[in-house]
């Protein structure tokens, strides 16, 4: 399940360009959308997606590498919007907004993570939907933020949407790039090894808490930089809205259908259900639920590792069957 | 609050207690069996919330009526559903994230199963038992409540009679304890977890329809309640059907009382908070405790 | 080895290739269709979710006035010279705000829409109203009524829903009126449940503002906010019977007026006035719970009981149309809505988004079968027109009780008490 897809396998230097190259082209395609005069509303669902894409890669390193499945990050979301716009109504100017949430989620999930990370799996996992709605309802109460009438950014600025679209374009690279290092990093290995046995590893010398810790709150921080980012844009913000369970779902769901625990599987899974999600919802309001969870069940059951999965299967099968007769 | 206050609001509690246990006992079978979160229990409340509704509405079934014919119906389908998916996955001595996440995906399809059917618009189940009460002195409560706990409670016993008289009964307590030494001593571990599966859905189901007696209900209805299992069967310790009566007992006392210092729009996250002091201070639930207790005596 | 290479090469290409076909059908499917010899309106409602119902009741009515707007040819356009039809292009948001936001988006600046008419519930039309100022395109919301949307400056934003303070003054006048004619004694003490949102804070403030006036009347003993959507009213209604009020007042939203009052019923509970805002003649709640709504009053927008020519010539359109009654006020909010942009379009002689928004801004739609029988937006957008008191009387019946001139039937007060 958690192969990282770059074909490393033999170590082959074409896989290695190709690995490199496919990824830049779908960023320099991005990067055109705005220039290519596909209309403001390709580009609020790119914009959209890449958000999610942050918010997926980001569940990744710790649901992912870590094996941590948390149901409840609409929290850090939800967290990160309500700061951003918070601060941008208090005038500090966006960057640092975004930054602000970031680091507030981050101790948010230390907070969190303390208490949590003690428990095995699915209590883990329980836990996390108990503290994402416990937030929720107070911040329906809480008057200073708006409660359940929501909070709104005032923004004098006139509203330029290729603006917000490049920085949700920065932040998901940001995010991918974190990912990777992360990965590589000795942390990618500790996350690993405690993913598979999370006693072996400690006997080895690993410190599976405090490395669960720092990969959540880099989660916790890109999940909020999302929402942030999502709530700059929409100017208007509620609990039901960001801090929403089935935002915590839809934050999950993306990389199991892209391939849970490898770098791009996030992102793939992200556009899928980004895309996916918009056109069925506009056309068949009543049917995604029945989609997304046909499509977990089938996932579950046949290909865990979703479309990276997939891929890799594939790409197993043409190469055993080209190096009959050839060597690869 | 007078004495009489108290006294109404006590009952009212003891009552919802009940219908919280049956709710919650479901998913305590599958667990202790299977070691299954079953996340797709709302989605099987929901159903039975509408079966008992549907054969009242259509076939002018009684409700009570309605959910004892849930019990067998729906033990069909959490069979079926057993063969159809569960059995395929790998369990093991610990809850499998692979399991969540595949009972995840069946809830969210049930949910979305009941909108088509279904739609959206809340239905609530009206017959002359509804709104009328009983009085005893300066006592009261609504008579639904009473009929509900009536049922919820004579199921639990009849659950405590399979389990401790029938064969079935003895292989689940027998593979909740240890699954291996069942196996050892001729427990069909497939077929018994086949069956526990049905029971847990056939639970859901009646569970549901009780539920749809006290509450309206829409495609969505079941997200709360599962909620309110989780807590409770985390208090209770989540293999013990002893645990899941006193969890129930204090979630319902809980919610009843605190909401009486606590503003009203707070109430939702009693049960949320309560969740997470339940797992992160009694990670083995109240049973555990005492299970403790008698060791350190 | 070169022919590995190149499969290899091949499968990484397919990812990229798989992802551009998507954003290609993306493409297709949202270029903005080139539709010049019609008008396109979008429609954003509810039909699924927690406002599903009255989302549904509000598309009606506004399908209705374009079906007979186009019955007659269409919206004649000066600079066209000629009668264009006018074409819906609707969007479902599900209940849930930022689909709202996004879909007003799409519409505003992808689908080529002249107008928006959209939001039910002031939850949806906040989320929407972000957006009609930052694509200059007009949207009328017939379903929000909260001021707050109203007065952050907009230019684009109209509301054919009155303000929600207006319509807890309202209620808290007509319950006067009962003082002063000797059906209720002075001074009863009220309790208050608000819903958790910018509706229920304001129908609070509108009963306050009027006690302030009116002081002596009324006292209010109890007021809490409560969760929208919640399972189980059981320990506020505990509260507000410990405060033994002689009425009781809530905000809710249809969901909740049911629920609430299902449980109200079974604990026993009584009051002399029992009121659940804008909410009581509703057929599903009528269905839910029976013979318990009746005598129960709210503060509506529109009554089928007025007594209007264009009020009866709607009811029976509407009918005919849907196939059943209007239900509560909601269609008629949004009937108006579209005809009062008919009118304002033909005004601008053009399809030209500000033109129209300035006409919006100048218009009186005079046969309106709102109460008042005309829709005259006000400076900050919204509609200041007024209300009907209805309470439900036995057998399914409603009765407009208040402002007398409007008064089908007398108000029964204090309500009976259940045998």
């Amino acid at each position: 399940m958690g192969v990282k897809e770059g074909g490393n396998v033999g170590g082959s230097s074409v896989s290695r360009f190709v690995s490199v190259v496919v990824p830049l082209l779908l960023l320099a395609g991005l990067a055109a959308v705005p220039f290519v005069g596909t209309g403001p509303n390709v580009i609020r669902l790119l914009f959209m997606t890449l958000t999610l894409v942050t918010a997926s890669v980001g569940w990744n390193l710790i649901g992912g590498f870590a094996g941590q499945i948390s149901f409840g990050f609409a929290v850090f979301y939800g967290l990160g919007a309500y700061t951003t716009a918070l601060s941008i109504n208090g005038g500090i100017p966006p960057f640092f907004a975004f930054l602000l949430g970031a680091i507030v989620a981050a101790v948010a999930s230390l907070l969190i993570g303390l208490p949590t990370f003690r428990l095995k799996g699915p209590y883990f996992a329980i836990a996390t939907i108990g503290v994402s709605e416990a937030v929720r309802v107070v911040m329906m109460n809480v008057p200073f933020t708006g409660g359940a009438s929501g909070y709104r950014i005032i923004d004098k600025a006139r509203f330029v949407q290729s603006h917000h679209y490049y920085t949700a374009l920065v932040l998901a690279v940001l995010a991918v790039v974190i990912s990777i290092l992360v990965r590589r990093s000795k942390l990618g290995l500790a996350l690993i090894a405690i993913r598979e046995d999370q006693d072996a590893a400690s006997d080895l010398g690993v410190n599976p808490f405090v490395a669960k810790l720092i990969v959540h709150a880099l989660a916790a921080a890109l999940a909020a930089a999302a929402g942030g980012v999502y709530a700059r844009y929409s100017l208007f913000i509620d609990p039901d809205g960001v801090f929403a369970f089935r935002n915590g779902i839809a934050i999950l769901l993306m990389p199991i259908i892209g391939g849970i625990g490898t770098i791009w599987g996030p992102v793939i899974g992200a556009f899928v259900y980004g895309i996916i999600h918009e056109e069925v919802v506009a056309n068949f309001p009543q049917a995604h639920l029945l989609i997304f969870g046909s499509l977990l069940i089938l996932i579950i059951l046949f290909e865990p590792g979703g479309v990276v999965g997939l891929f890799q299967k594939f790409m197993r099968t043409v190469r055993a069957r080209s190096s009959v007769g050839s060597h690869s | 609050m007078s004495a009489a206050d108290f006294l109404n609001l006590f009952i009212a509690a003891v009552l919802l207690a009940g219908v919280y246990a049956a709710m919650s006992v479901g998913m305590t079978i599958i667990y202790g069996v299977m070691k299954i979160v079953n996340l797709a229990h709302a989605g099987f409340l929901m159903l039975g919330a509408y079966f008992v509704f549907e054969a009242y509405d259509r076939f002018k079934i009684d409700p009570l009526l309605g959910v004892l014919l849930a019990f067998p119906v729906f033990f069909f389908i959490g069979m079926g559903v057993h063969w159809l998916l569960v059995r395929r996955i790998a369990t093991s001595d610990q809850p499998t994230l692979t399991s969540l996440l595949l009972l995840f995906g069946v809830w969210l399809v049930l949910q979305n199963l009941g909108y088509l059917i279904w739609g959206n618009s809340d239905r609530a189940i009206l017959t002359p038992r509804t709104l009328s009460s009983i009085e005893i002195g300066p006592i009261s409560f609504p008579t639904i409540r009473l009929a509900v706990f009536v049922v919820a409670v004579a199921s639990l016993v009849g659950l405590e009679f399979v389990l401790h008289k029938t064969w079935f009964g003895r292989s689940v307590r027998a593979l909740m304890q240890n699954k291996e030494a069942g196996q050892i001593v001729g427990v069909n571990v497939n077929r018994t977890a086949q069956i526990a599966f049905g029971v847990g859905i056939a639970f859901a189901g009646a569970a549901g329809g009780l539920l749809a007696m006290l509450y309206s209900f829409n495609p969505d209805f079941g997200a709360t309640f599962q909620l309110r299992a989780f807590v409770i069967i985390v208090l209770g310790g989540l293999e013990s059907f002893g645990g899941v009566a006193v969890g129930s007992l204090i979630l319902a006392l809980a919610e009843t009382f605190v909401i009486l210092i606590l503003p009203a729009s707070y109430q939702p996250a009693i049960a949320f908070s309560l969740l997470v002091v339940a797992l992160i201070v009694l990670p083995e639930g109240i049973a555990g405790l005492w299970a403790k207790r008698r060791r350190w005596a | 080895m070169f022919n590995s290479c190149v499969h290899r090469l091949l499968q990484r290409s397919k990812a990229l290739l798989h992802v551009l076909a998507i954003a290609v059908i993306v493409l297709v499917l949202v270029s903005p269709a080139w539709g010049q010899d019609e008008i396109k309106i979008g429609v954003i409602m509810p039909i699924t979710g927690r406002e599903a119902k009255p989302g549904q009741y509000q598309r009606e009515g506004i399908e209705l006035a374009i079906k007979q707007i186009n019955d007659g040819g269409g919206i004649l356009i000066k600079s066209r010279g000629k009668k264009l039809p006018i074409k819906e292009v609707f969007y479902d948001d599900g209940s849930d705000q930022s689909r709202s936001a996004g879909m007003a988006e799409r519409a505003m600046s992808s689908d080529g829409v002249v107008a928006v008419i959209g939001g039910y519930s002031t939850a949806l039309g906040e989320a929407e109203s972000v957006m009609p100022d930052r694509y200059q395109t007009p949207w009328i919301t017939p379903g929000a009524g909260a001021t707050s949307t109203f007065s952050r400056g907009y230019e684009y934003v109209f509301g054919t829903l009155s303000p929600i303070d207006l319509l807890g003054y309202t209620t808290a006048q007509y319950l006067g009126n009962l003082v002063d004619k000797g059906k209720l004694s002075k001074g009863l003490k009220i309790a208050l449940a608000l819903e958790n949102t910018d509706h229920g804070v304001e129908y609070g403030h509108g009963i306050d503002n009027w006690n302030k006036e009116h002081p002596g009347y009324f006292n209010v003993v109890f007021s809490e906010k409560f969760e929208l959507g919640a399972t189980d009213f059981s320990g506020l209604l505990q509260k507000v019977k410990n405060s033994h009020a002689d009425i009781f007042l809530a905000d809710a939203h249809l969901q909740d007026y049911i629920t609430m009052h299902r449980q109200y019923i079974q604990s026993g509970m009584y009051h002399q006035m029992v009121s659940y805002g804008a909410r009581g003649p509703e057929a599903d709640a009528r269905k839910a719970l029976g013979a318990a709504t009746d005598y129960i009053f709210a503060g509506i927008w529109w009554s089928s009981k007025l007594a209007y020519p264009q009020v009866k010539k709607f009811n029976d359109d509407y009918q005919a149309f849907t196939g059943h009654p209007p239900d509560s006020w909601y269609p008629a909010t949004a009937y108006d809505a579209m005809r009062v942009l008919a009118v304002a379009i033909e005004h601008a002689g053009s399809l030209d988004k500000t033109a129209i928004r300035d006409q919006l801004r100048k218009t009186e739609l005079k046969n309106s079968i709102l109460p008042g029988q005309v829709v005259r937006f006000g400076k900050n957008g919204q509609i200041q027109g007024s209300f009907v008191i209805v309470q439900n009387k036995p057998d399914d019946k409603v009765d407009i009780v208040f402002p007398l001139d409007a008064a089908t039937g007398e108000s029964v007060a204090p309500k009976p008490k259940a045998h």
